[in-house]
């Protein structure tokens, strides 16, 4: 369970001040699929930068499971990263000199942890690219990238996954089948954020948080 | 996968800028291998020469350059001294050799340690041709003369035998088993010498006895070399103890020579150390330079690897991996480059030197390589480790 209390983000001072966050406060309760929407520039992915800690809050707290992480040092972050929280990018962010497979792998390589090895493989298939594993990121389409990443952010086995718009670089049928991915993958009992300026995937979530301006300006739960 | 791998196939990725980025490391590591190699060549003419240039010692007729004035006039200058010295006088000058390296080394074997081999200069005209014979006891000689070696025939063996320097040869067309009219005299090439790059090449060299009757110098010597094994021996003792005891010569080290010619070679190796340092220092900001682009361009890797849990040591050890590689290839190749390049402008310095291989400096440039590519890579990684994951991919 995580949560964000009066979170505010400020860039830059005096004439170049931007608030990209004012005062921002949400729960993600266990297994939640939260959709963060908004207009360009409203904060949305200051918002899950802050909430996966890839960025520090000017103020407020972020609290993990009972633990304040918003203060934390790059090396106890490390220990989120590593099974706690996952991300997926709108840009895939794959290392091009691997293989799908390669860098499915990676983050149990950081983590040292070579047990996982094996299931690495059995994630490939859960999103079903097995017969691309040995396929450079270069030899992948977009689609096809985006589910490497997404088992990448799998492979931990973490209990929240940030997604920042993982769907903008793709067409809209690509698109869904992602989201039909990340929709089985809540259904597992992973809570999941994701960032999005398309209303279309509204549907797929539990709940609807709109930005604007870096104020929350609207909160909506549907089943 | 372990760590290692992950920066293997990054490198083949990026393999020309890997290879950029190794190129500053190569000029650096290339010049100083090229210049110590040069250097070392230098040192080593030296020293084999020394090793080559057989005598120790050498004992020349004591000559002194007496300046005649009568009041204030000057009169010219009178060379007072004979111009030989007599062969009574190695015996003598065999026994002070002996004894002092007997002494020196502590050795208690009776019998001829030094070598000492005299020799008669002589001007004649063979077929009208100008050239200087020597006369030489042929087995002393050859001690003397280590580089020696026969083109054709044969050494000395009979008394009335010429062996020929390979120039003199030429000159007078002269093959093994040819006569060669001396003063009077005759005497056949029993061999032709390969050519040593020194004045033997235009000398005949007969047996003393037959150019001491040849041109009536019997019982006289021009000089003699002496020549000890050992370099421990005492030659300024040895120089000493015959420049006092016998009259008429004069002993010269051979080392004393020497050892001038090499502090001339130290000092231009000490300038040439110094430019090797230079560029090593602009190298070095070349390798700088480049690993910080080779970082700052992996700014958005760095921050994928962070974001899937990857700690900053283990981002650190990435780069210093990197670096080492780097620092391998630039090496080998530096080292490879430096030594072409001391081949090619090592004649040019030091006229006619060989340049040999020198295997010790390969290590040496490895590591030096090394040390240099990873302390070139450890800032930059270190701030580049310390980025937030957001504003890595904000850069791009």
């Amino acid at each position: 369970m995580l949560k964000v209390s009066n979170a505010t983000k400020i860039y830059g001072e005096g004439p170049t001040r931007v608030v990209a966050l004012d005062n921002v406060s949400l729960t993600v309760e266990d297994g939640n699929f939260i959709v963060i929407m908004g207009p360009s520039g409203s904060g949305k992915s200051t918002l899950l930068n802050i909430i996966g800690g890839l960025d520090y809050l000017t103020s407020g707290e972020v609290i993990l499971d009972g633990k304040r992480i918003d203060g934390y040092d790059e090396n106890a972050l490390v220990g989120i990263r590593r099974g706690k929280i996952a991300y997926v990018f709108q840009q895939y962010h794959l290392l091009p000199s691997l293989t799908a497979l390669e860098n499915v792998l990676l983050p149990l390589i950081f983590a040292g942890d070579v047990n996982s090895e094996k299931g690495a493989v059995d994630i490939l298939k859960g999103v079903g690219l097995e017969k691309r594993a040995d396929h450079k990121p270069s030899q992948l389409s977009g689609g096809e990238q985006q589910r490497v990443a997404i088992a990448r952010a799998l492979v931990n086995s973490p209990g929240l996954i940030l997604a920042d718009e993982p769907t903008g670089n793709m067409d809209h049928k690509t698109g869904y089948e992602i989201l039909e991915l990340f929709k089985r993958l809540n259904e597992g009992g992973r809570s999941i954020v994701m960032v999005t300026h398309s209303p279309d995937i509204a549907g797929y979530a539990k709940e609807i948080i709109t930005l604007q301006d870096g104020q929350i300006t609207g909160r909506t739960k549907q089943v | 996968m372990k760590l290692y791998e992950i920066v293997v196939k990054d490198i083949m990725r990026r393999k020309r800028r890997v290879l950029y980025a190794a190129l500053g490391v190569v000029i650096g590591t290339m010049t100083v291998v090229g210049i110590l190699t040069i250097a070392s060549a230098g040192e080593t003419k030296i020293y084999r020469q020394l090793e080559q240039y057989g005598p120790n010692l050498t004992v020349i007729p004591a000559i002194n350059n007496l300046d005649m004035k009568l009041g204030n006039l000057s009169m010219g200058t009178l060379t007072v001294g004979d111009n030989y010295i007599p062969q009574e006088q190695l015996l003598k000058i065999r026994q002070i050799a002996d004894s002092s390296i007997r002494q020196a080394l502590n050795i208690t074997d009776e019998g001829d340690i030094a070598t000492i081999a005299p020799k008669l200069y002589e001007n004649t005209k063979i077929n009208g041709v100008s050239l200087v014979v020597v006369g030489v006891d042929p087995q002393q000689e050859r001690i003397v003369k280590t580089w020696w070696e026969l083109a054709k025939g044969d050494y000395l063996n009979e008394p009335d035998q010429a062996l020929v320097g390979a120039i003199a040869a030429d000159l007078l067309k002269l093959n093994v088993g040819d006569t060669i009219a001396l003063n009077g005299s005759s005497t056949k090439v029993s061999g032709i010498l390969k050519e040593t790059g020194s004045a033997d090449d235009y000398q005949i060299f007969i047996p003393l006895a037959t150019v001491q009757s040849a041109f009536n110098k019997a019982g006289m010597i021009s000089s003699l070399d002496i020549r000890a094994l050992c370099n421990a021996c005492p030659v300024e003792m040895i120089a000493d103890s015959i420049n006092k005891n016998i009259p008429g010569v004069r002993a010269i080290a051979v080392k004393q020579i020497a050892k001038s010619e090499m502090g001339l070679v130290e000092k231009m190796n000490n300038l040439m150390l110094a430019l090797a340092g230079i560029t090593l220092a602009v190298g070095l900001f070349g390798v700088i330079n480049t690993m910080m682009a080779s970082v700052h361009e992996r700014i958005k890797d760095i921050g994928i690897m962070r974001a899937v849990g990857a700690s900053r040591k283990q981002i650190i050890r990435i780069f210093i991996y990197e670096a080492v590689f780097i620092g391998i290839v630039g090496g080998l190749i530096g080292y490879l480059f430096g030594t072409a390049l001391a081949y090619i402008i090592g004649p040019l310095i030091f006229e006619g030197t060989t340049i040999y291989v020198v295997p010790q400096y390969f290590p040496l440039a490895l590591i030096m390589s090394i040390v240099v590519a990873v302390a070139a890579t450890i800032y930059p990684a270190i701030q580049a480790s310390e980025i937030r994951v957001a504003d890595s991919f904000r850069s791009v």
